[in-house]
């Protein structure tokens, strides 16, 4: 049931994505949900559940396997890192470290893309592409906490 | 922890290989049919938005359209003000043109300016005076009949005394049994037919024109119909009324005629 409901939210985050776009940028959400699975399950399962959500989205982008699988894999390790050992949640905290997150992930497919595929973009518009995507993704990083606090 | 380090290792070390491998080949996509499961998924999306946004652009394209419409209308109303008072002011000068050239002693045309400043007294001030052969007692006429005689003139502009003035006088005639009166005027919508003997039996809605013999209007002049008879009062001559056929609300234009 619980990974029936995760496979629907997937679909369903990458159904909004799809649709949406601000100053011609599509959005990021779904690194919230590799972050999300990281705070909740620990490293282990947010590393297996975030590699899995980047594999959908590599076949879905069609250009390489690999760049997301990588990116969301190690987003939500990390998420599950950070809020586990590190820090106690605050809201300000929250927000940061979903931004940081959003523009790890975003760095690591714009160089894997560079590295192993072509270029995306320039180097310029990557920079405000992952800031602003970082952005979008930042008022929810206070809905994303441990089940305790 | 070193379980998990390893794990983090080993899937890095997957994921570059898996790059790698790639990097000169064909993409290795294996979950590549999901695009047509999330196709239908933006295929839904797109009718719901359109089943939901659809009646609020209708709604948003007809007050629009509305809008325009009013706009429009107030243009061609506009417009259609205009028209209709350039028709309604030939019309007029074509009543004009015909009394010109059916009326032997004919003038002049005059526009009605404006009404006398004296509340009391029934004047007009007409746009012509001497300078467009205007003299005193020459006079006005529409279509409809006698409209008056002018009372004063300046170089630029004329003073038409109304028939229903009260020191407007004018000897006039019935029409069908030629029995002679004087018309005058009695501050009032209705004139007053004087000297009409007790013996003559008139009929309500007689016409009544002028007679010439006064020396100031032309005879054959229509001035208006009967409206009251009046036997009762003492007297030797009946009371009547006569009211006129031009309104004098509605004049706008007259022509000038001198005096027979």
């Amino acid at each position: 049931m619980k990974y029936l409901l995760w496979a629907v939210v997937t679909f369903l985050t990458f159904g909004i994505q799809g649709s949406l776009s601000f100053f011609d940028i599509t959005p990021n959400f779904t690194v919230i949900l590799a972050c999300y699975a990281g705070i909740r399950e620990g490293e282990a399962k947010g590393l297996f559940i975030g590699s899995l959500i980047g594999l959908i989205e590599d076949s879905l982008a069609g250009s390489l396997l690999g760049p997301n699988l990588l990116s969301k894999g190690l987003v939500g390790y990390l998420a599950g890192f950070l809020y586990s050992k590190f820090f106690v949640w605050t809201p300000v905290l929250g927000i940061v470290t979903i931004m940081v997150l959003t523009m790890a992930d975003s760095f690591a497919v714009y160089m894997s893309r560079s590295i192993f595929d072509t270029m995306p973009s320039g180097i310029g518009a990557a920079a405000f592409i992952i800031v602003m995507q970082s952005l979008f993704n930042a008022p929810l990083g206070i809905f994303l906490k441990k089940k305790s606090e | 922890m070193l379980g998990k380090r390893l794990l983090l290792f080993l899937f890095i070390l997957i994921s570059l290989s898996l790059m790698t491998y790639q990097s000169n080949r064909t993409p290795f996509l294996p979950l590549k049919s999901l695009n047509s499961a999330l196709n239908v998924f933006y295929d839904i999306k797109v009718s719901v938005k359109e089943f939901i946004s659809a009646p609020f652009r209708r709604m948003f394209l007809r007050e629009e359209e509305n809008r325009r419409l009013k706009t429009e209308l107030s243009q061609l109303l506009k417009e259609q003000q205009v028209w209709r008072e350039a028709f309604r002011e030939n019309q007029k000068l074509r009543e004009v043109l015909a009394l010109k050239e059916k009326e032997q002693h004919y003038v002049t045309a005059a526009r009605v300016v404006a009404r006398g400043t004296d509340q009391w007294s029934h004047t007009l001030i007409l746009d012509k005076g001497l300078t467009d052969g205007i003299k005193k007692d020459m006079v006005a006429i529409t279509d409809k009949g006698l409209v008056g005689k002018i009372s004063d003139v300046s170089p630029s502009y004329a003073y038409l005394l109304l028939l229903t003035d009260i020191n407007f006088s004018a000897a006039v005639r019935l029409q069908e049994n030629r029995t002679e009166g004087v018309l005058s005027g009695t501050g009032f919508r209705a004139c007053q037919l004087k000297y009409i003997p007790y013996e003559e039996e008139l009929k309500l809605g007689a016409a009544v024109v002028t007679s010439g013999l006064d020396s100031i209007f032309p005879g054959g002049i229509p001035l208006g119909y009967i409206s009251k008879i009046n036997k009762k009062e003492s007297g030797l001559f009946q009371y009547i009324e006569v009211i006129p056929y031009v309104d004098n609300t509605k004049i706008e234009v007259v022509a000038i005629i001198r005096r027979a």
